[in-house]
């Protein structure tokens, strides 16, 4: 039967504690049993009964890494607000993200490569080489900011500790929405919108980094399974 | 006067826990065994049910926490800081108002 603490680390990181603060409260935990392994052979127990009896005042190891992933996720704002931070948001201000960030990559592409210079933007418009490059430009700004707005709500999920469900709801979301909007240039003329017309490698993104992230969480499982991490 | 009480019992781990540290640091284990001694037994709390709390209070910036080794044990120390002690002084007045009530209430039912 594995030992408590390896139980308590393993379900820490099955509930998506991250790696720091999963270390700490281990270590605290630990030091507590010892703490209580110290109280009993004080009191004349052998050491595995001093143990057995530590680890029964302790209680279940899956039941303390379930409140202790409870009381970190309260701890935040978005772990306490969980609908409203992987549900609500994505749905109201994905576009907004999107537009935001692709603006934002777009100005420091234009500012690095015509120095903000319109007549020079406007020549390279009629110019088909230069004018492919900037379309190339844009796809990359816009991947870019597709996969900028799912990574900001996998930097709040990986903040708030909060379980993998939350991050896949955002993450499909954003994928509908990616599948569906669309950045588009044309010589003197650029628009941005939503199109009946699916967009399949944009939605692609956030589903190659949910899968990754997944991915990442089950890597630290099983490496927990096989070797465990040492505490602090 | 408010209406309800909601933190009337929930309030109150936090209160012992901010009330034992405004006297001195202490680590986990010391802040388990010193409840259930200083309330004669009447309150105790689950052994491990004292990190959650600790960890909460640290993220509501009520106690600050240092590990440190004393006596050949490493462990983490935690102090209630100038945050807390406000806490604390909140959780004290409203504990005081209440069981003045109920002292009151109790009074009146033995008279």
């Amino acid at each position: 039967m594995p030992d408590f603490i390896d139980q308590l680390r393993l379900r820490l990181l099955e509930l998506g504690c991250p790696v720091g603060r999963m270390r700490r409260m281990v270590q605290e935990v630990a030091d507590h049993r010892e703490d209580l392994t110290e109280a009993g052979r004080s009191q004349g127990l052998s050491e595995p009964a001093a143990q057995a009896q530590a680890e029964t005042r302790l209680g279940n190891p899956h039941s303390l890494a379930e409140d202790l992933m409870v009381s970190l996720r309260r701890s935040t704002w978005c772990g306490r607000h969980a609908f409203v931070t992987f549900v609500l948001l994505p749905l109201l201000l994905f576009p907004v993200f999107w537009m935001l960030v692709l603006f934002l990559g777009l100005s420091a592409e234009f500012a690095l490569v015509f120095g903000w210079d319109y007549k020079a933007l406007h020549a390279a418009a009629d110019n088909p080489v230069v004018f492919h490059r900037c379309v190339w430009a844009l796809q990359g700004a816009d991947y870019v900011a597709v996969a900028a707005v799912f990574a900001f709500f996998c930097l709040l999920a990986r903040r708030s500790a909060i379980g993998l469900k939350w991050i896949m709801s955002a993450g499909l979301i954003c994928a509908v929405y990616a599948l569906f909007i669309f950045a588009h240039v044309v010589p003197h003329n650029f628009s941005i919108g939503m199109t009946f017309k699916p967009q399949w490698t944009r939605a692609v993104i956030p589903l190659l980094l949910l899968g990754t992230v997944y991915w990442n969480r089950r890597r630290l499982v099983r490496g927990a399974i096989k070797a465990p991490v040492p505490a602090v | 006067m408010k209406k309800t009480n909601p933190s009337f019992l929930n309030g109150v781990p936090e209160l012992l826990v901010l009330r034992l540290l405004s006297r001195r640091e202490m680590y986990g284990y010391q802040i388990v065994e010193e409840i259930g001694a200083q309330t004669g037994g009447a309150m105790s709390f689950g052994e491990g049910c004292i990190y959650p709390y600790l960890h909460h209070m640290e993220a509501e910036k009520h106690v600050s926490s240092q590990r440190r080794e004393v006596d050949g044990r490493s462990r983490n120390y935690y102090k209630l800081t100038p945050r807390g002690q406000k806490r604390l002084e909140e959780l004290s007045s409203e504990w005081k108002r209440v069981t003045t009530g109920v002292a009151l209430l109790m009074g009146e039912q033995h008279a």
